[in-house]
């Protein structure tokens, strides 16, 4: 997505990227981004939680409104929890050779999947 | 010694059963990360958990496809130099297009519900745009999202649609554009920048799009 941000901006579109990966879309580099420290999928706000669900829209307007200089990240004043532990589970490394065994089936299973896909001429 | 070879070097070492790495602070880290990778007693090192600190995907993903026995790691994309222009009229007089990677609901495709796990064949391959005049029924079983803490139940946090159109009957901006543009997520960098990215200017220019908003998954 940020690759498609900077298209747009140096062909003159102003963007902002809304999204959860911080190092991700920094390390791409793009002029405006919304950074909302949430589990990935909950770039635009909590599930069923108007509150910030607004409140991240009209965060994002407002940067894209307010930035002056490419870079310019913003981040959320919103939690996901009161505590961080759900920042421990994401590509956890504790697995058993039976889980290491499963998620290599599972990978290469999706890979030969999207290869599949990408080569048929209608996707 | 870029961190990221000299990681992949000494993994491989390490299951040789040699490791011989000249840098004794760049050893130590390589050490422990690898350590974290192969031990299957201990935990992940989550010290952004620890600290709160934003999660390093690409450190952490880099770990886990290793440990996993997959040698070449994914390169996330890398640019120096970053584009910039802003707005070239108020907000308030501003069409707006909104940008997502969320795919549609394909009944044939498997399991796209809650807490579905990945699932390769809901991707769509090419650039689409639907129209906003109705709430579209756009899923994320495609993507790589936190499926132990994400349901993905709730289309509003990753595809601001309704909020959108609330803010601009609001006056917030001008107009929301009449429909919507889509970017497939494919791992490849060279179809999003050579293929994908202009069909997506083509259409915003098409429309008159004064500004963006992108929402990554």
């Amino acid at each position: 997505m940020s690759l498609t941000a900077r298209h747009l901006e140096a062909n003159g579109i102003p963007t902002v990227v809304m999204g959860c990966a911080r190092d991700i879309v920094e390390h791409a580099g793009v002029a405006r981004f919304f950074f909302n420290d949430f589990p990935l999928g909950n770039s635009c706000g909590k599930p069923r939680d108007l509150e910030s669900q607004r409140g991240l829209i009209e965060m994002a307007l407002d940067l894209l409104e307010a930035a002056r200089a490419p870079r310019t990240t913003v981040q959320s004043p919103y939690r996901w929890a009161e505590d961080s532990t759900w920042k421990e589970d994401f590509y956890r490394l504790d697995l058993t050779p039976e889980q290491i065994a499963k998620a290599r089936e599972e990978f290469d299973t999706q890979k030969a999947i999207l290869k599949a896909k990408l080569e048929s001429p209608r996707g | 010694m870029e961190v990221a070879h000299a990681y992949v070097a000494a993994y491989s070492h390490r299951r040789k059963g040699s490791a011989r790495l000249s840098d004794p602070t760049l050893r130590q880290y390589i050490d422990r990360r690898v350590e974290v990778a192969l031990n299957v007693q201990q935990a992940g090192e989550t010290i952004e958990a620890e600290l709160d600190l934003p999660i390093r995907y690409i450190d952490r993903s880099r770990a886990y496809y290793l440990a996993l026995g997959y040698d070449n790691p994914y390169r996330w994309a890398h640019n120096q130099e970053v584009p910039f222009v802003a707005l070239s009229r108020p907000l308030a007089d501003s069409r707006v297009g909104l940008i997502t990677t969320a795919a549609p609901f394909k009944p044939d495709a498997g399991d796209q519900g809650p807490w579905a796990p990945y699932n390769a064949s809901a991707k769509f391959t090419e650039v689409y745009s639907m129209p906003i005049k109705s709430l579209p029924d756009l899923r994320i079983a495609h993507l790589g999202y936190d499926r132990k803490h994400t349901s993905a139940e709730d289309i509003n946090s990753y595809f601001p649609l309704q909020r959108l159109k609330e803010a601009a009957a609001a006056g917030r901006m001008g107009e929301l554009n009449s429909r919507f543009y889509a970017v497939p997520s494919l791992r490849s960098q060279r179809l999003t920048t050579e293929r994908d990215a202009p069909e997506i200017l083509d259409m915003c220019r098409e429309d008159g799009i004064d500004a963006a908003i992108l929402v990554a998954t």
